[in-house]
């Protein structure tokens, strides 16, 4: 306590440079969100005070060229994705930003057993529509909803997954409303990426701010790699003699570097459906010394491209006969096919019913009010009240296929409304979320961005979460879109042990 | 090893060397000129090309011709060409390389990339030839002592020495061989000899060996078949054999054997043939010979370890 009001008084002290006044601050606007660096009264929080020091502390062209040999380490490294134009395709690295988003302990500790008991619910969740269906039959959920959802497989009725762990690789995001608390937005439990940024962020910001990084006491990270291939180890027999490798659809997706990372972090094979083949329901790969047998494949394909025999034919990524080898047992495939259909908008909507059935506790962590448009009632809120909402459709990623119904001009809005009546079983609505804002390096000057937080959960015979996490910024001013592929940056992220 | 891996690391691999001899051929070329009359420089040019199996270009002037051979996205063989196949290779292999590796090419690629004829042809444009080679060497020896000497390596190794024997017996074919005297009427000059020896970076090296006395059939001799220099056949040759033992070491020996039996063939001939019996007409046969037994044992790798049929290992 005594330390926390120590830090408190420097807090105090350095608000001489707060936020639009003089100094790095001058252009920090705080709005209506919650901000992570300031109260609303314009003083420091204290778990940002030391950053604030340096910050007040640094020249201006110090911190710019800081972030130049952030972004330069980045370009080297090949962290880029392919911009395509008339005649040239030009590389773009993804935008990193210098400054540290700063998680406290006990923030952490919530997130942390929050989703840990969110996962764990989600499992029990898949493993029952898989199976007995007992919560269809409860009817905690309408049947329709799940027979009915594009993602569910029936082919993986039946089919016993090891310790029941249908998502081994779960990327969260959460966001942090104007009253501080988080709240889950969006489950991942197909092929969530990321992971490679959160470590790559680390990497360069480390290099940056050293000082500031040992002083603060940040968890580490980096056995990331380590515990992503403990868990796939968890579900084989095999353990440490376990052949493993990470499937990638290949050097021309966009996250091909993060597949290519964490093969070589994990000293495992990165292979190409076309590097694979099924005999007798056994998984091969083709070697130079022949072929060899493969006993986990981590995933980086959607469920439809894995497998042009079972499902999508046209797919020329996948490999022919891998879904019967799966279904025979004689390979692990992770995360579990069908995942899809617990991530989907509208089941989003019954996840906290869902901790309670299967866990008979209450959620730790909020959801987001959610207004299924199936329901006629909520259809003509929805309807209504157009301009306040968010809309989503259920089997969309990426921030596509969306309205952001303030950010919406009048015409467009009208479009979406056609749109909803049609299939209003496709969407859902939310109010529009204030995420908060982190101080965020932009033009030379410190200002307030909006950001939402990705932590990666890990789940083979256990769960284990990495304390960090990767921060999305959405970089224009007043933006809340913070998805990469509509102008978003990330941050690195620190989660502080005490 | 991935199959599909083994592939990528040999291209790769067979694209820088490619690169190095580019680079160090413009680099000698532009350098070289200095010295000539403006004849001789301009008429010595269509070797250059011809060495580079670069297609000819309109106006055969010294900006233009360097611009089709350095920068030239159109021409797969140029040096940016040969740096953006290598580099899209290794992006492949990405999980394979040492993060050194990838950064040292990656940033060579960057650094040309946008490179123009116009910014570098004012001042010494023979300079940002030489100092992509100095990273190319850099590059070289930043593999060697970071990336392990493991099977990837030798399919590094393999790559590399099957483009250089390639390479040598091309330009020696130009010099001594029928195209040699079939293009141009004239045999080659004093100067063309230098320079031949300057292309393989082989000029102090043979002076050491046969004192500064230029000689043409020492030449032949030393880069044919010198044991020691790394810029020979023989040299190559050798170390095609020696990464062959290293690679697929699973393999059964029936496809083994396939692919050594034809890299000793064509080792016992650099090995036991004298330039004597070559310089009396026959050099130019022996040369295209090297360059078709190189095309076969690459054949005999892929059949053997990369695009073998799946049903005849089942």
């Amino acid at each position: 306590m005594q330390h926390e009001a120590a830090l408190n008084a420097r807090a105090g002290h350095s608000a001489a440079a707060g936020p639009g006044r003089e100094g790095p601050y001058k252009n920090y606007v705080l709005g209506a969100a919650y901000d992570e660096m300031f109260a609303a009264n314009g003083t420091v929080r204290a778990h940002y005070a030391q950053l604030d020091s340096r910050l007040t502390t640094l020249a201006p062209e110090e911190l710019h060229r800081r972030q130049q040999a952030c972004e330069l380490s980045f370009l080297h490294q090949g962290i880029t994705f392919t911009v395509y134009s008339d005649k040239q395709a030009t590389e773009r690295i993804i935008p990193t930003d210098l400054l540290p988003r700063i998680v406290t302990a006990a923030e952490w500790g919530r997130i942390e057993a929050g989703l840990k008991q969110r996962i764990l619910a989600l499992n029990h969740f898949l493993r029952d529509i898989y199976s007995d269906g007992r919560v269809l039959k409860d009817g905690v959920i309408p049947r329709s909803m799940i027979y009915g959802s594009r993602h569910y497989r029936r082919e993986m009725r039946g089919l016993q997954v090891p310790h029941g762990a249908y998502v081994n690789v779960c990327g969260t995001d959460l966001v942090r409303r104007e009253d501080g608390q988080f709240v889950v937005l969006e489950d991942n439990l197909r092929v969530p990426s990321g992971v490679s940024y959160m470590l790559a962020n680390r990497d360069v910001v480390r290099r940056a701010f050293p000082n500031l990084f040992r002083a603060m006491g940040v968890r580490p990270i980096e056995q990331y790699p380590r515990e992503l291939l403990a868990a796939l180890r968890a579900l084989t027999p095999f353990q440490h003699d376990a052949s493993i490798a990470v499937l990638t659809p290949g050097v021309f997706n966009s996250a091909y570097f993060e597949h290519a990372f964490l093969a070589r972090q994990m000293g495992v094979e990165l292979v190409e459906g076309r590097d694979l083949l099924v005999n007798d329901n056994v998984v091969y790969a083709r070697t130079t010394s022949g072929l060899k047998r493969i006993d986990v494949i981590y995933r980086r394909i959607d469920d439809d491209f894995i497998d042009p025999l079972a499902f999508r034919d046209e797919s020329s990524l996948g490999v022919p006969g891998l879904f019967n080898a799966y279904r025979a047992g004689s390979v692990v495939i992770a995360n579990a096919l069908g995942t899809g259909v617990a991530d989907d908008k509208a089941i989003y909507a019954y996840v906290p019913r869902l901790i309670r059935y299967y866990l008979s506790e209450e959620p730790i962590l909020d959801s987001v009010e959610t207004f299924l448009c199936r329901e006629p009632k909520s259809l003509s809120h929805v309807l209504a009240n157009l301009d306040r909402l968010v809309v989503k459709a259920v089997g969309e990623s990426g921030g596509y296929g969306m309205l952001v119904g303030p950010h919406a001009s009048k015409a467009e809005r009208e479009a979406f409304a056609e749109k909803l009546k049609a299939d209003p079983e496709n969407y859902i609505a939310q109010p529009t979320i204030q995420l908060s804002t982190a101080p965020t390096f932009v033009d030379g000057g410190v200002e307030a961005r909006h950001v939402d937080l990705r932590p990666f959960v890990l789940h083979g015979e256990e769960t284990v979460i990495v304390p960090g996490a990767l921060t999305r910024v959405a970089l224009k001013r007043g933006s809340l879109v913070v998805n990469s592929s509509q102008g978003g940056g990330s941050k690195d992220t620190w989660v502080l042990s005490n | 090893m991935l199959s599909r891996v083994a592939d990528s690391m040999y291209w790769m691999s067979r694209y820088l060397e490619r690169a190095e001899h580019t680079a160090r051929l413009i680099a000698v070329k532009l350098e070289s000129m200095i010295e000539q009359s403006r004849e001789d420089a301009d008429s010595s040019w269509w070797r250059v090309v011809a060495a580079l199996a670069a297609e000819e270009v309109g106006p055969r002037d010294a900006f233009a011709i360097t611009q089709n051979l350095a920068f030239e996205p159109a021409n797969p063989s140029s040096l940016l060409s040969c740096l953006r196949n290598a580099r899209d290779n290794a992006r492949q292999v990405r999980e394979q390389l040492s993060l050194e590796v990838w950064e040292n090419l990656n940033r060579l690629y960057l650094k040309l990339q946008p490179m123009t004829m116009e910014a570098i042809w004012v001042h010494h444009p023979a300079r940002l030839f030489r100092e992509a080679l100095q990273d190319l060497h850099t590059l070289g020896g930043v593999t060697y002592s970071t990336l392990s000497h493991g099977e990837a390596w030798y399919f590094l190794e393999l790559g590399r020495h099957i483009e250089r024997a390639q390479l040598i017996s091309r330009l020696l074919d130009l010099h001594f061989g029928r195209s040699a005297t079939e293009v141009v009427a004239e045999a080659p000059k004093y100067f063309d000899w230098l320079v031949l020896l300057k292309f393989c970076s082989a000029f102090e090296p043979y002076c050491k060996a046969y004192t500064a006395a230029i000689r043409p059939e020492k030449i032949a001799e030393f880069l044919l078949f010198d044991a020691e220099f790394p810029h020979s056949v023989r040299f190559s040759v050798e170390r095609v054999c020696a990464a062959l033992l290293h690679v697929a070491p699973g393999a059964p020996p029936g496809r083994r054997a396939a692919v050594e039996r034809l890299a000793g063939r064509l080792k016992a001939s650099v090995d036991f043939t004298q330039i004597e019996e070559l310089m009396s007409g026959s050099i130019a046969p022996f040369l295209g010979d090297i360059s078709r037994q190189c095309e076969q044992i690459h054949d005999a790798v892929y059949a053997s370890y990369i695009a073998y049929g799946a049903e005849t290992v089942l």
